[in-house]
Formats: C-alpha cells, structure tokens, sequence
C-alpha cells in the first residue's frame, strides 16, 4: 500500500473501494511504528486508530453518510485539546494534563470522519523554532537526522514529511507553521488571522497566533482549508469564511498578478542556496505571466524584536494560570507557603519557556513599557501601514520561508539573538494579521529550501491559487527515510 | 542597560525559582540588549492601533453546564474545594 499520496489522493481512493481506511491507517501506525524511533515525531500514538477506521468503513459499506475525511489520517501538534487525550503541550508542567473538551478544529475534523492518529512534538508550549526546547527531546529533520526540523510545529512537519500521517494541524505564532514546513518540505500555511478558531489551543500570544494545516500539496491545504475555517461563536476574534471553496478554482493561474519581492528578507544574512532559490521562484512567477517588482518595507527590520517582545508580554499573562493547582504535575503542597509553593511548582517549566516569562514580566513593567512594550506596539502598527500600502500596488508579496538552510541540532540553541533571527522573514504575517504559505521549491546539499507568499487579509483564496501555480512548476526527491 | 537585580526581581515577580541565576541573567539580559534596536525604528509619533470587538460580537454572559465534573480531574482536591497551600507560614 502506497502511504506517500495526497489527502485528496487517499480520500479519493477510498471512496472508489480501491483502499480500505483500516488498512490505510494500519498501515500508518506500522509505520509509525518503524521510523519514529529515529525522528520523535510523536509524543502519543492513538492506538484505537485502527479501530476507529473500522467503523468508518462500516459506514461507507452500510451505505450511510460519511464525512469529507473518509477515516484520513491526521496528526495534531499537542497543544491542540482532544477530549480524553493527553495535552502537554511538551512540557513537564502537563505532563499528565487530560483534555476535558475538544478544541473547534478537532470537533470539526472529527464531524468530517478524520482519525487522528497521535499527538506531535513541538518546542514546550511553542516558545522556539527548533523542537529542541520541547521538554520530552528534540524531534529529527527527516532529510537529514542530525539537523533539526524548525519549529514549533516540527512534530507535525516531520510526521507528514515522513509519511507518518497524510496532514497536520500546528499552530503559527511567528513562523511555527511554515519554518517547520520550509525545514522539512512540506506545505505549510498560516491563515488570514481569525480564520480558523483558535478554541481549544493552550495560549501563547492570542494577539497573534493561528492554527493552520501542514500538507503535501498546496490542494490539500485548500481541502483542510475547507474543513476547519470560519465563525466560532467559541472564539470572538474569528471571522467569515462566506462559505468559501478554497479548492475550487485553484488551477486559475496567476497571469497579470503583481507580485513584490521583500528586499528586506532577501539582504544581509541570507543563505547564497536560499537566494538563488528565492530567484528562481521569482523567474517561475514571471514565467507563469506574474509581473514582479521590488519592495521594501523598511519595519522589517524591527519586526523581530518587536514579535518577541509581544509575544513574551502575553506568554508572561497567558502562563501566569500554571500554578499547579489547577493544571500540573503531582506535587503535594503540604508544606509549603502559597507564593513559595508556585514558584517551585513552576520550576518544572524549561529554560526557554522561563526567560520568555521574565522578559514577558520585564518589557511591559512600569519604567520599562514606554521603551520596550508600547514600541514594539508602534512597530506592529507602523509595519501594518507598510504591508497594507504595499497590498494597494501588488496582489502578492514573496520572501524565502526561512533566510538559512537548516542547520544542527546543537548548533544554535545556545545563541538566543541568532536564532531570533531565523524568525525575520515570518513575523511579518503574524504582526499584521496576513495569510501566508511556505511551499517546499528547492534542495541544498539534501536540505530542503521552501519559499513564502503573502497576501492581504481575506485573500486567502488568491494566496492558494498562485501557491498552486509555482508548485506545478516544481520537481522535488522524495524523503531518504 | 539593563540590571541583573532588575531581572532577578523580574523572576521573583513572575514566580520563577530559578538554580542557575547567572546563566537566565546573562541570557536575558543579551535579549533584552537586542530589543533597544526599537529605539533606532522612529516610530515615537505612531499611533497604536487597536483592534475593535463591538460587544454584540462577544457571546452571552450565561451559564453553560458542563457534563463533567472538572474538579475530579484536579490532583489535590476534597468535596468542591480545591486544596492550596497556606497562604502564610
């Protein structure tokens, strides 16, 4: 059985009889079973999945009405809540943390006959790009298992890169989606933001973050797409989707469509491999009949400070609720005083997780917020104005996903500024709210080289079709694994 | 400039029992030394935007019963409370 096929393909191929979903999904967890000892994908394997197909394909023989997913296998990045499932978020302070409900995206997949077939690694509650901060050991770059795989959402980039599940669903803070995405060679999309429901996803930076699908193909986004976006009366801050079919029309091309190339995320810093793919892309566009010009968008270059500094303000509020007494580990509180008790409660958070909480309780305090905070508040606005004046001359905006290559576990978890930096050409989606999408387009020394575009909030539609467009163009090796 | 008291009263602050002080310190502070490029971004005259929720958008103030017992699911708990430690010694 063929397990590397789209979600599109599988789906298809069940609905013709040609697969049955339990010896799809069998299989799956087989090979789980064999290569996640080497990657550390999964932090909890769903071992009724096979069962849980069964019953979907009683349903289909029965004749009964089957939901869009027909029993397909998905892996979910363990900060999403599944009702009666562990969700550590890949720290200690969760360790045994038990969902008591279903985050929107799940009741939504779930209604359409999805199998999620385990819970995938991420840097602990996904503060890092690497997987390397997750408190249960780094997950492994497929492609080569000494690199690391990006982050937050590697679990989920190396499960569907390595043809352990055939989607993802992760979350993007500043890039968690798409690095991973880029790292590993998978598709990997960050909505408009309020797109997709954000209920159910153990908070970091609300401001900012989004759910979002990890695929093989930029169609197979547009399907999950389809399948988990829109108003939830869980989640004020989502907005319409006007019922739309991000599938169709998907194939309409990108003739006439004006295209802007950040100067700012192709300068100083960038992997020679990275920019000449980064060319290429640009010269497939206006072979395709885009017309493509440069911009600059001169808050680039704050971006990254100010999304650190946002995003620590509210992980400092958002983490302040692990006090281990509502949500924790076992550690009895016989003698201990309320305040001592907390903070040794919270020394189970991991390193990276508590020097974001420090400079979340620093950059907004009184005598700092003017300098720190309220700038980087100002930044965000002023970085808005520039994207959205950039949107009034261009349809679409182009940036490698990540500026380097992947590099070696080890190599930079101890250079918190350098790895900072790997984030430069992805908080800009997030900072203004845009939908974004890394599409795997090109190889360097075995290492895997994805490219972004952007569109204007809303265009989510538009941003598929010209990501379809440019990855027709493209031929790429298959996974050594 | 930042100061290593300013941070380790931060910690404090924050609740974070922190072994290796001199490490978190160092770490924080060359995060912190990175985020003063904001001063160089011109922006003092920017207005912050904000985005509105109008209060039809929120969803009703009302009870909603959940059909499980969620204190159950504590470690520490007897009857309905939640058991905490003393707040003083």
């Amino acid at each position: 059985m063929n397990l590397k096929i789209s979600a599109l393909d599988y789906v298809q191929e069940v609905k013709n009889g040609n697969i049955s979903a339990e010896d799809f999904v069998a299989k799956t967890l087989e090979r789980i079973h064999s290569v996640d000892e080497k990657l550390h994908a999964f932090l909890s394997v769903n071992e009724n999945a096979v069962d849980q197909a069964r019953e979907i394909d009683k349903k289909i023989k029965s004749g009964k009405k089957v939901g869009d997913c027909f029993g397909m296998p998905i892996s979910i990045k363990d900060n999403l809540c599944i009702k009666e499932s562990k969700t550590t978020c890949a720290s200690k302070m969760l360790e045994s943390f038990i969902a008591p409900y279903d985050a929107t995206v799940i009741t939504k997949l779930k209604e359409q006959d999805a199998i999620f077939v385990g819970k995938v690694n991420m840097d602990e509650f996904a503060m890092g790009l690497t997987t390397e901060f997750s408190a249960f050991g780094p997950s492994k770059n497929p492609w080569n298992l000494e690199y690391v795989p990006g982050g937050s959402s590697g679990g989920s980039a190396v499960s569907v890169s390595a043809f352990e599940c055939v989607a993802s669903l992760g979350s993007d803070t500043g890039g968690s989606v798409r690095n991973p995405a880029s790292f590993c060679s998978t598709v990997g999309y960050k909505p408009t933001y309020g797109l997709i429901s954000r209920y159910g996803l153990i908070s970091y930076a609300n401001s900012i973050e989004q759910i979002g699908p990890l695929t093989r193909t930029v169609k197979d986004t547009a399907f999950m797409l389809n399948l988990i976006s829109g108003v939830d009366s869980k989640d004020n801050t989502t907005i319409e989707n006007n019922n739309e079919d991000y599938l169709l029309g998907i194939n309409s091309g990108i003739e006439g469509k004006k295209i802007g190339i950040i100067k700012e995320m192709i300068g100083e810093g960038i992997d020679p491999a990275v920019l000449s793919a980064t060319k290429e892309a640009i010269s497939k566009f206006e072979g395709l009949g885009a017309i493509c010009e440069e911009i600059s968008l001169d808050m680039v270059k704050y971006s990254v400070a100010a999304y650190y500094t946002i995003t620590a303000t509210e992980a400092g509020s958002n983490l302040a609720r692990y006090d281990n007494l509502r949500y924790g580990y076992d550690f009895p509180v016989e003698g201990y005083e309320f305040n001592s008790y907390i903070s040794k409660a919270r020394r189970n958070f991991g390193p990276e997780v508590k020097r974001r909480m420090i400079l979340g309780g620093f950059v907004p305090s009184a005598g700092h917020a003017g300098k720190y905070f309220l700038k980087a508040l100002k930044v965000k606005s002023k970085l808005t104005k520039e994207v959205n004046e950039a949107f009034e001359k261009f349809d679409l905006l182009i940036a490698p996903t990540v500026p380097v290559l992947p590099f070696k576990l080890g190599e930079k978890i101890n250079d918190p500024i350098s790895l900072f930096l790997v984030d430069i050409n992805t908080v800009t989606a997030n900072l203004t709210g845009k939908p974004a999408i890394s599409i795997p387009f090109s190889h360097s020394n075995g290492l895997p080289i994805g490219i972004q575009i952007l569109a204007d909030s809303g265009k989510d539609k538009l941003l598929l079709q010209a990501a379809y467009a440019l990855e027709q163009t493209v031929s790429l090796p298959e996974v050594p694994i | 400039m930042v100061t290593e008291e300013e941070i380790e009263h931060v910690s404090k602050l924050m609740k974070i029992d922190v072994d290796d002080h001199k490490e978190y310190v160092e770490k924080v502070h060359t995060m912190i030394d990175y985020f003063d490029i904001l001063d160089s971004a011109g922006v003092e005259s920017e207005e912050i935007s904000v985005q509105e929720i109008p209060i039809s958008n929120l969803r009703d103030d009302k009870y909603i019963p959940f059909n499980q017992k969620l204190i159950e699911k504590l470690k520490h708990y007897k009857g309905t409370y939640v058991r905490a430690p003393k707040m003083s010694s």
